[in-house]
């Protein structure tokens, strides 16, 4: 039985877990966070992702420790700022990735309605989320059709031939992007993504217990924080 | 019914593409096939029965669409979206969603179906058109014509009156194409009202009951299918339609004396993302040889054509040019691939300056010659964006004509062409395998493959099952290679 | 009859901002990406994020013309910083300077390439919020940015680094990459997208 949250409360995990990375009093906790985030991954039916992402963040805690004990100065300094902003910035993305994959765009817009959210704000993240995988494809293609003329997609080829290598990523990108946008829009107005009508969704949207339990346990963590940081002061 | 009044449109800055006075009635039930030249008006037509015009494209309108009785152009799109079923020609730009379930679901959930008959509803279509084994996938993981079958799905699930296609099979394999057929029967044996804009016809014939030809914004002609079956091959091809039987196609590529091979492939093996795709192929080809490319999706055509530019570097093997091995860099600068999506290689903001962009020094005779040599001249100060889709692939030719490429691969080139397109297509080939090119050919199209090549590779289970002239001969297995008999 | 151009965004606006969205993101982190994780260069960052976007941002409001758009666009970009774990800073930047950008931007009706270019520079100058609080209050920004304020030698490093001739060059820095990148995407309009036809 995998574990399938309604949308609202994963936003609310989102909202707790950028609270609780950035109140994390020390290492421990970010290790905790990350920890808790992959038994939900987990949970959720995503074994490899949790597994991958607890594995890497692991192998940079040591690597932190490390710099922590053994470097000095300059190097010190540097690895240091690069290492605390993953750390900031791991947990968070390491849920956001959950989160995008696990959701599906209808039950997305559907919660969203729930939440009085206009759809002036919602068909573009939609959108967004949708075309992001399109790039690569589109960056695929164009990167043989750079090098079939002799153009290098590289930061390298950048250098040597900065106009050209401009040209040829933004023109096809662009285009590419303007004949979406103009076919994916029909494509959703002539199946009446304009209809006014309360959206319903294949996935039933509800809060069920195991919402709120996650909810819990994620407010916990950063309840425990909190007393921590303040029993250590 | 549809009745169209006295319909005119025309586009605020193209010629292209307008209509006049078109007066067409669609009574319940028929099926109706739309052909004609590229830019006659068909896709045009299909945009005032979903309502995209007047409420999407701007344009200066007359006339009246009236929808069992009520005037189209009054109702909002979401209401005619009830009624109006599309399906259009590119599968990636039509889905919305990431999965292929919600994607079936879209056009229900806008219109608010109860959640409770959703699931059923999903399950049920995917049955009625065997696609089953689509569901719960990731789209970006599906095949074109995979992508094709979720997006007819999705508009078969909200159960329209009326369905509109324009240009369904553009992007489809013979396969496909099969699929899509046994689909469009089953909708009109539930009594659907269809109409299909194509410029394929032999897979419409008997599924469609009437047959609408415009030319140049005019409807010019309105048959039943056996008036139209009688109709000569001249006639045909003067109005610029395609083969309505590939049954009668025969190969009309005159053979060419035999040369000395250049290029030899010995033992060559592929692999994508470590599974091995293709193991020991031997080939060899000639100057001025016309290779077409075939096999089911997944087959490795891509891969295939890929490694020949040098641009797939799972290869083992080696690629010999005039006896020397080359590596892929090397092929790289010899080759050239005119992509099935021609917009991703062209990057300048004309056609002049697409011919010569990115050399160093070019050779501006070179480059004139060749834009006169392809038609291109007259179009030498427009941006390559706003050509035809022939007239882009032309332009990518030339590009690979001034760059002194020598072999050529041209991946599914036919897709959405008609059939002056196609011959023109066809010319411009034979007039590069004059010229000494190889050229290979990633294609699907039965017709254009009696018309253009010399030779077709077949590439089915990993390796070369066939390798066959194409002449009178072996026409027969030809056939049985692209499922032809299949579609009788 | 003239057919009738909807007022107000619709659909198709809504889905041409989304799609230009996500390349807004993903040039904006191709460009930022060298610098963030570096103490001295992390001020710089929104400086490389700022020379990638321009071509992007003027096509999308070529393409939509209407007001919204960009503020659309900053509050999208403004949700991805905050979901991510940025400084909330930087994404309360982006929603600010993509209110203030659509305001400019209409001053000229979104027709007017140097309004729109000057709406860019705005717009990337969001990216510079969190560092501007750093300068505010150097102690509480290292305190968020790294979770706790033990590493004494990394707040040192940003306090030496810090001066306000940093500031000063980090503004500049993404006024000018903003302005180069938003000359680029007007060079681009002019040369391919306008005789493309693909703006209106």
């Amino acid at each position: 039985m995998k574990l399938h949250l309604d949308p609202r409360t994963k936003l609310f995990l989102i909202l707790l877990c950028v609270l609780s990375a950035m109140f994390a009093p020390n290492l421990y906790f970010q290790f905790a966070l990350v920890t808790l985030i992959g038994l939900l991954a987990a949970f959720s039916g995503k074994w490899q992702y949790a597994l991958r992402g607890m594995i890497a963040y692991a192998l940079i805690c040591v690597f932190t420790v490390w710099c922590m004990g053994v470097l000095t100065g300059t190097w010190r300094t540097m690895l240091i700022a690069f290492l605390g902003l993953v750390h900031k910035v791991y947990a968070c993305g390491m849920l956001a990735g959950l989160v995008i994959s696990t959701t599906k765009v209808g039950e997305f817009l559907s919660a969203m309605a729930h939440l009085h959210i206009p759809k002036k704000l919602t068909i573009p993240i939609a959108v967004m989320l949708r075309y992001l995988p399109t790039i690569r494809e589109d960056w695929h293609y164009i990167k043989d059709a750079m090098r079939l003329r002799d153009a290098s997609p590289t930061p390298w080829g950048f250098l040597k031939a900065p106009a050209m290598t401009i040209n040829c990523i933004y023109v096809p990108l662009l285009t590419a992007a303007s004949k979406t946008a103009d076919e994916l829009s029909i494509a959703s107005v002539t199946r009446g993504i304009e209809n006014p009508k309360p959206r319903t969704c294949l996935v039933k949207i509800q809060m069920r217990s195991a919402d709120f339990l996650t909810m819990v346990f994620f407010a916990a963590f950063l309840a425990a924080e909190i007393v921590w940081k303040a029993v250590g002061i | 019914m549809i009745e169209m009044q006295n319909v005119s449109f025309s586009y605020p800055d193209s010629a292209d593409g307008g209509l006049k006075n078109i007066n067409l009635t669609i009574p319940d039930e028929q099926c109706v096939l739309l052909c004609g030249r590229s830019g006659c008006g068909k896709t045009t037509l299909t945009r005032l029965i979903n309502g995209l015009i007047p409420q999407f494209f701007a344009g200066e309108l007359t006339g009246k669409v009236l929808l069992d009785g009520e005037n189209l152009f009054d109702l909002p799109m979401y209401r005619i979206a009830e009624k109006v079923g599309s399906v259009f020609q590119n599968p990636r730009t039509q889905f919305f969603n990431v999965d292929t379930d919600s994607e079936i679901a879209f056009g229900m959930e806008n219109e608010a179906v109860p959640q409770e008959q959703m699931g059923q509803r999903v399950v049920e279509t995917a049955k009625a058109l065997r696609i089953e084994n689509l569901l719960g996938r990731n789209i970006f993981a599906l095949s074109g014509g995979e992508k094709q079958k979720i997006a007819f799905a999705s508009v078969y699930a909200m159960n329209p009156q009326i369905y509109l296609l324009d240009e369904p099979s553009s992007n489809l394999d013979m396969a496909a194409i099969h699929d899509l057929r046994a689909h469009l029967r089953l909708i009109k044996s539930q009594g659907k009202t269809i109409v299909v804009a194509e410029h394929r016809l032999y897979y419409l014939m008997d599924v469609a009951d009437r047959i609408v030809y415009l030319d140049n914004g005019h409807i010019a002609g309105d048959w039943t299918p056996e008036q139209f079956r009688l109709l000569s091959t001249e006639k045909r091809q003067s109005m610029g339609l395609r083969a309505l039987d590939l049954q009668d196609e025969k190969p009309i590529c005159a053979a060419v004396p035999k040369q000395p091979p250049v290029l030899e492939l010995q033992n060559v093996s592929l692999a994508y993302k470590k599974q091995p795709v293709l193991r020991n192929l031997s080939l060899q080809a000639a100057p001025g040889d016309i290779i077409a490319i075939v096999g089911h999706n997944g087959a490795g055509k891509t891969t295939f054509s890929r490694a020949l530019c040098g641009l797939h570097k799972e290869t083992s093997g080696s690629y010999l040019w005039n006896g020397n091995p080359q590596k892929p860099k090397e092929r790289m600068k010899s080759s050239y691939m005119v992509m099935q999506d021609v917009n991703y290689q062209l990057f300048a903001e004309s056609v002049e300056a697409e011919c010569t962009f990115g050399i160093k020094h070019p050779d501006a005779t070179l480059a004139e010659t060749t834009l006169k040599e392809l038609g291109l001249a007259p179009f030498r100060a427009r941006h390559p964006n706003t050509l035809s889709g022939g007239q882009k692939q032309r332009l990518a030719a030339a590009t690979s004509m001034v760059c002194g490429k020598d072999l050529l691969v041209f991946d599914e080139p036919t897709s959405g062409l008609d059939f002056d397109s196609m011959v023109r297509l066809a010319a411009l080939i034979q007039r590069l395998s004059k010229l000494g090119k190889i050229i290979f050919i990633v294609t699907h199209d039965y017709e254009f493959v009696c018309r253009t090549c010399k030779r077709v590779l077949h590439l089915d289970d990993g390796r070369i099952q066939d390798n066959l002239p194409v002449t009178e001969e072996s026409i027969p297995m030809i056939k049985e290679i692209f499922d032809v008999r299949r579609t009788k | 009859m003239q057919t009738i151009q909807k007022k107000g965004l619709t659909v198709k606006d809504l889905v041409t901002i989304g799609i230009f969205s996500a390349l807004f993101l993903v040039f904006a982190l191709v460009g930022g990406i060298f610098f963030a994780p570096n103490p001295v260069l992390t001020f710089y960052m929104p400086v490389g994020s700022a020379l990638l976007c321009g071509p992007v941002y003027l096509l999308m409001l070529a393409k939509v013309q209407k007001r919204w758009a960009a503020t659309i666009l900053g509050a999208i970009m403004c949700i991805i910083w905050f979901v991510t774990g940025m400084h909330w800073a930087m994404a309360l930047g982006y929603l600010i300077m993509g209110i203030v950008a659509d305001l400019v931007a209409g001053a000229g009706r979104y027709r007017s390439k140097k309004i729109n270019s000057l709406s860019y520079i705005l717009l990337s100058l969001g990216g510079t919020a969190s560092y501007l609080v750093f300068f505010a209050d150097p102690d509480g920004w290292a305190k968020t940015m790294l979770g706790n304020g033990t590493e004494q030698s990394y707040i040192d490093t940003m306090r030496n680094t810090g001066t306000t001739w940093i500031l000063v060059i980090m503004l500049a820095g993404t006024i000018l990459a903003a302005a180069v990148s938003a000359f680029i995407g007007c060079k681009m309009m002019k040369k391919q997208f306008e005789k493309a036809g693909i703006t209106k």
